[in-house]
C-alpha cells in the first residue's frame, strides 16, 4: 500500500523493536489481545490464529522535528512522523517498533504540518540525506537531542504495560532487547538481503539491510521484529539455563528454575510465521549462520534431557513399589 | 520487590548499608537493581567504587531521566565497572548488580504528571527484570520520598510489593525524629494516606532499621570499666523503652547494624574479604548485614505486629 | 507471485469506502440564542444565505469545468451546549423559513451525533488521532495530546523548571509555521465537568468537518450514516432524533471531497481552531486514499492536506429585527 501523498521515493527505512515478557501471570487470548492493543479506538486490531497466535495493533504517529543521527556528525535536521505499532506473540512476548522512512533529499523549509501527516512515516530531510552515516548513526544510536527511535518504542511499551489487564506478575524475571535496523533501498527487482546482524552488549542487536523499494517499510519492520522476537527468546532461555546451573545446583532446583521455559517459552519459536513473503528467505542466512533455529533446538533438547532425568528416579520408585 | 531505604537525618548510613543489602542480595543470586535518588548528594558510585559512574550521570542520570530529559537513565553494571579489587570478580551463581546513579547536580522538581508517570514506568520497567529494586531516598520529608509514596499509590503499581525501611541511629534524638518522619503530622503515613495508599497497609510495609548501634558485648568495648558497662546497658535499656513509646519497638524494626568503623569512615560495600582476610571489618556486621538482607523478603518479618 | 490460499479476516480487515458529492454546503450553523430570537431572525438568516449558495454552486460548477456539480446541503442544530424545544417545535420551522428563502436542506444533523453517534464515540476516535505538529527541537518526547487537552499551533511559553533553577524572564510562545511574526493559537479541545467530559465546540466541528469529507471510519464501517427521513411528526426528545436526517430524496451523497460553510463572522475564531485541529488529524490512511483515488478519477483532485479541503464564507450577523434595543 502507498502512502496517500505523492511522496518522493525513499532511500533508507530504519527503526527500533523492543522485545520483553508481557508483565501478566497468565498470556493473553486473541481477545485480550487486542483489547490491550487497541491503541485507537475505531481502528482493527489485526489478529492472526495461524500458525500462532498473534496480535498487531494499529500504527500511531509521532511528530519530529529535530537532527537525525549520523556517524559522521553531518548535522541534518528532519521534519515529519515516526510510526510506533506494537505486537503480541502468543499472549506472552510484547514488542513495540517505531519506524521512519527518508527520501533522498527534501526543501529547506518546514512545510505545513498537514503536508507531512498525509505521508505516515516519512522524515524529510532538509536539504540531502548523507545516507549512509544516517543508516550507521540510527544503529549506533543517536547524541543528545537526535531522533530517539528508541524513546519513541519505549513510551509505547511503556503505555501498554500501564494497560489495566496486566497484573505484572510475570512468571519470571527477564531482560528486554533492544533491535535496531536499518534498511537501504535498492531499485527495482534487485533481491532484498540481510547484510549483518550483529549481537552487542546490553541487549542491544543491531540489523543491517538492503530492501527493494517496492517492499513497503512495515513489511521490513515486520521482519526485523520477527527477528528480534526469536533473538529474545534464544537470549532469555540461555540465560535461564545459566542461572539454572545445570549440573551445579542440584537436580530438582535446576527444573524448577527452568520449569518457566517449559511453560512460557518453549512453543514460541515460529520463524517467519508473519513476515512478508517477499521477505522470509532472510532468515536463510542466519539458520546458515550462527544457526539460531539450530541453536534453539540444542537449547531445548537439554531442558527436555533435564526433565527426563529427573524424571528417572521417580520412575525408579514406581517400579520398585509395585 | 521494591525496597525504598529512608531516614531523617543525614548520617544514618542508610545508603550505605542499602548498597550493602543490595551486594549481599546479589551475592545469594538475585538480580538486583540500586537506584539513588538521593538527589542533590549521590554517593552510590563512591560505595559501589565506580567512578566512572560519576562522569555517565552527570547528564544521563536518574534526575534527568524523570525530568524528561533522557530517555534512558544510566546503567552500571557493578561487577563489570567496579574499581573494587574484591568486587570485580563476580561470584559464581552471583545475581545482576546494577546501579542507576542519580545526577550530580539536580535538586528539587515537581512530584506529580509527566515526572510521576516516568518514575512509576520506570518501576514497572525494572520489576519486569529484577528481583529486588533498592530505592535509596534523599533524607527529610524530601521530594523522593513524597515521589515514592505517590508512585507506590498509582494503580498500575498495586500489583508489586513495596516495602519501606526507615535507617535511624540508636540515640535519643535519632529514634524521635524517625518515628517523626514515619507518624508525624506531615510524616510517611499521612503523605501516603494522602496520596491513595491504604493505612493500615503502608504502616504494615514499613520497618526501621537501627544503625550504628554500640554492642556492649563486642570487642570494641572489651575494656570498658564496669561503670561504663552499666551505663551502657542503661542507656540501651531508655532506648528501647522511648522507641516502644514512639511506636518503633521491638516489633517494627528489621534489624540492627552494629556499629562499624568500616561502615562509618570508608562508606563502602564490606566483602567477604574484608571480614575474612584483612578482618578490618567485624563478622557481626557481616552477620548482622547477611541476616537484614534476607529478611527484606521473609514475610515472617513483615507481618502484623 | 501467487495469492495466499489460507486468509484470516481478523488479520486482515478491509475499509469500506462511502459515496461522495463535489461539494457539500453547510447553511449556517444556529445556536439556541438564533432560535430564541425567534422566526424572523431565522428569515434574515435563510436570506442571507441564499446569496452565497448560489455563489458556492457556481463555484463548485466551475472547478468541474461547467458541468453538473453535485452539491449536497446540510444544517446542524446544536443540542450538545444548550437544548432548545423539541425536534418536533424546531425542526418544521427551520424547514418552512428555509423553503421561504428558496433554499433546500437535504441533510440535518445535530451537534451532539459528533460526539456520539449510534453508540460509537466519534470525538473520542478523533482524538486519539491527534498528532501534535512537533515544535523544532522534537526528537520524541512530547507528550501526547491526550494528557493534556490543549493543542497549539506552536510552542507554548516555556513552563516553570525545577524550583531552585535560576529565575526565567518571560518567553514569548511561538507559532510554528510562523512568517517573520507569530500568531500563536492554544485550543481547549475538551473540559472535565462532573457530568463527564465535555467536547470544545471547534472540536466537535473538526469531527463535524471530516465527516462531511467523508474521512470518518470505526473499526473500517463508514459513521453517521443518513437515515432517510419517512415524513410525519419529528420526535418530541432530541435525543430520539437520528443523528443525522436525510430530509428529501435527493441523489447526491452527504459526504463530499469538500466542504462550504456559510457562516456568521463571529464563527471565525472557532472555524480558524477547526483548521488548526485538522491540520493536526492523522485520518484513516485507507480513507484518505479513496478520496484521493476517486476524485482524481473524476479529474477533481482534492488539496492534499486535509483543512485545506474546507472552505467558508463568513458574512455579516443578520440584524435580529426582534430584539428590543439595548437588551
Amino acid at each position: 500500500m502507498a502512502t496517500p501523498g505523492r511522496s518522493a521515493r525513499s532511500v533508507l527505512a530504519c527503526g527500533e523493536v523492543r522485545t520483553g515478557l508481557l508483565p501478566s501471570f497468565q498470556a493473553l487470548d486473541g481477545r485480550a489481545a487486542a483489547q490491550l492493543l487497541r491503541l485507537r479506538a475505531d481502528e482493527h486490531v489485526r489478529v492472526s490464529e495461524r500458525p500462532n497466535l498473534y496480535a498487531l495493533s494499529p500504527e500511531v504517529l509521532t511528530g519530529v522535528d529535530c537532527r537525525l543521527p549520523t556517524s559522521n556528525g553531518a548535522k541534518v535536521r528532519g521534519v515529519g512522523t515516526v510510526i510506533a505499532r506494537a505486537a503480541l506473540t502468543e499472549g506472552r512476548v510484547l514488542q513495540s517498533t517505531a519506524y521512519f522512512s527518508a527520501p533522498a533529499d527534501g526543501p529547506d523549509v518546514r512545510r505545513p504540518w498537514g503536508h507531512y501527516l498525509v505521508r505516515p512515516g516519512v522524515v524529510e530531510p532538509f536539504g540531502k540525506l548523507p545516507e549512509q552515516a544516517t543508516a550507521d548513526g540510527v544503529l549506533r544510536g543517536g547524541g543528545r537531542g537526535d531522533l530517539d527511535l528508541g524513546m519513541i518504542s519505549e513510551g509505547l511499551l511503556a503505555q501498554l504495560v500501564r494497560h489495566p489487564l496486566l497484573d505484572h506478575k510475570a512468571p519470571f524475571k527477564s531482560r528486554r532487547t533492544h533491535l535496531r535496523w536499518a534498511a537501504r533501498r535498492t531499485p527495482e527487482g534487485q533481491e532484498p538481503a540481510l547484510d549483518r546482524f550483529t549481537l552487542a552488549q546490553d541487549g542491544l542487536r543491531t540489523v543491517e539491510l538492503r530492501v527493494p523499494e517496492s517492499i513497503p517499510a512495515g513489511a521490513v519492520a515486520g521482519l526485523c521484529e520477527d527477528l528480534a522476537l526469536h533473538d529474545w527468546l534464544l537470549t532469555t532461555v540461555v540465560h535461564m539455563l545459566e542461572n539454572s546451573r545445570l549440573g551445579a545446583a542440584d537436580g530438582p532446583a535446576a527444573v524448577l528454575a527452568l520449569r518457566p521455559a517449559v511453560d512460557h517459552l518453549l512453543h514460541l519459536w515460529m520463524p517467519r510465521a508473519h513476515v512478508d513473503r517477499a521477505l522470509g528467505h532472510l532468515w536463510d542466512v542466519l539458520e546458515r549462520e550462527p544457526g539460531f533455529s539450530r541453536q534453539w533446538e540444542n537449547l531445548r533438547q537439554r531442558i527436555r534431557d533435564q526433565l527426563a532425568i529427573q524424571a528417572i528416579p521417580l520412575l525408579h520408585q514406581a517400579l520398585s513399589t509395585r | 520487590m521494591l525496597i525504598f531505604a529512608a531516614s531523617d537525618k543525614g548520617g544514618t548510613g542508610r545508603s550505605v548499608t542499602s548498597a550493602n543489602l543490595a551486594y549481599q542480595r546479589a551475592l545469594t543470586g538475585d538480580d538486583v537493581c540500586y537506584l539513588d535518588f538521593d538527589f542533590g548528594s549521590p554517593t552510590a558510585s563512591a560505595v559501589f567504587d565506580v567512578p566512572d559512574a560519576r562522569q555517565a550521570a552527570e547528564d544521563r542520570g536518574l534526575h534527568s531521566y524523570l525530568i524528561g530529559e533522557t530517555s534512558e537513565p544510566v546503567r552500571i553494571d557493578v561487577w563489570a565497572d567496579t574499581e573494587h579489587r574484591v568486587l570485580r570478580n563476580q561470584p559464581p551463581g552471583a545475581g545482576r548488580l546494577i546501579l542507576m546513579p542519580g545526577n550530580l547536580s539536580g535538586g528539587e522538581f515537581a512530584t506529580t504528571g509527566e515526572n510521576l508517570r516516568r518514575c512509576v514506568d520506570l518501576l514497572l520497567r525494572l520489576n519486569s527484570e529484577f528481583d529486588l529494586i533498592i530505592v535509596d531516598l534523599s533524607a527529610g520529608r524530601s521530594y523522593a520520598v513524597e515521589m515514592a509514596l505517590m508512585a507506590t499509590a498509582q494503580r498500575e503499581l498495586s500489583g508489586i510489593e513495596a516495602r519501606w525501611l526507615v535507617f535511624h541511629r540508636w540515640t535519643r534524638q535519632h529514634v524521635e525524629a524517625a518515628a517523626g518522619l514515619v507518624y508525624g503530622k506531615r510524616g510517611i503515613l499521612a503523605h501516603g494516606v494522602a496520596s491513595g495508599h491504604d493505612e493500615d497497609a503502608l504502616r504494615g510495609a514499613i520497618r526501621f532499621v537501627r544503625a550504628a548501634v554500640p554492642d556492649p558485648d563486642s570487642a570494641l568495648w572489651s575494656q570498658a570499666t564496669p561503670t561504663q558497662s552499666a551505663w551502657m546497658e542503661q542507656c540501651d535499656t531508655e532506648l528501647k523503652q522511648l522507641a516502644s513509646h514512639h511506636g518503633i519497638g521491638y516489633s517494627q524494626v528489621l534489624g540492627s547494624v552494629p556499629l562499624e568503623p568500616v561502615l562509618q569512615w570508608r562508606e563502602q560495600l564490606i566483602t567477604d574479604e574484608d571480614v575474612l582476610d584483612s578482618q578490618i571489618a567485624t563478622m557481626e556486621t557481616w552477620q548482622a548485614l547477611s541476616d537484614l538482607a534476607a529478611r527484606l523478603t521473609d514475610d515472617k518479618y513483615w507481618e502484623e505486629a | 507471485m501467487t495469492e495466499a490460499v489460507f486468509r484470516e479476516t481478523t488479520a486482515d480487515p478491509g475499509t469500506q469506502s462511502v459515496p461522495l458529492a463535489h461539494l457539500s454546503l453547510e447553511l449556517g450553523h444556529l445556536y439556541m440564542e438564533d432560535f430564541e430570537a425567534g422566526p424572523e431572525r431565522l428569515r434574515e438568516h435563510f436570506a442571507e444565505v441564499r446569496i452565497w449558495v448560489d455563489a458556492a454552486r457556481a463555484s463548485a460548477a466551475r472547478r468541474i469545468g461547467g458541468k453538473r456539480p453535485r452539491v449536497s446541503t446540510c444544517f446542524l442544530i446544536d443540542d450538545y451546549f444548550s437544548r432548545f424545544s423539541t425536534p418536533a417545535e424546531l425542526i418544521p420551522l427551520v424547514l418552512e423559513e428555509a423553503e421561504r428563502a428558496g433554499v433546500v436542506i437535504d441533510y440535518l444533523a445535530r451537534e451532539s451525533g459528533c460526539a456520539v453517534a449510534d453508540r460509537i464515540e466519534l470525538a473520542e476516535s478523533v482524538m486519539h488521532r491527534l498528532v501534535e505538529s512537533p515544535p523544532p527541537g522534537s526528537h520524541g518526547s512530547r507528550p501526547p495530546v491526550s494528557q493534556t487537552g490543549w493543542l497549539a499551533n506552536g510552542q507554548r511559553t516555556s513552563p516553570n523548571r525545577s524550583a531552585l533553577a535560576e529565575i526565567v524572564t518571560w518567553q514569548p510562545p511561538q507559532e510554528t509555521a510562523a512568517r517573520n511574526h507569530s500568531v500563536f493559537m492554544d485550543v481547549e479541545l475538551w473540559s472535565e465537568t462532573d457530568k463527564g467530559r465535555l467536547w470544545s465546540c471547534p472540536f466537535l466541528a473538526a469531527v463535524w468537518q471530516l465527516a462531511r469529507l467523508g474521512l470518518l471510519r470505526h473499526l473500517g464501517e463508514p459513521v453517521l450514516v443518513p437515515k432517510p427521513w419517512t415524513g410525519g411528526e419529528f420526535p418530541q426528545d432530541w435525543d430520539r432524533l437520528p443523528p443525522l436526517l436525510k430530509l428529501n430524496d435527493s441523489r447526491v451523497a452527504f459526504s463530499a471531497y469538500r466542504t462550504c460553510t456559510l457562516m456568521a463572522n463571529r464563527f471565525l475564531a472557532v472555524e480558524d481552531a477547526v483548521r488548526l485541529i485538522l491540520d493536526q488529524v492523522d485520518v484513516d490512511s485507507e480513507a484518505l486514499q479513496q478520496v484521493a483515488k476517486r476524485s482524481a478519477a473524476e479529474g477533481v483532485a482534492v488539496p492534499e492536506a486535509v483543512a485545506q479541503r474546507a472552505t467558508y464564507v463568513f458574512y455579516e450577523e443578520p440584524a435580529n429585527p426582534s430584539s428590543p434595543d439595548g437588551s
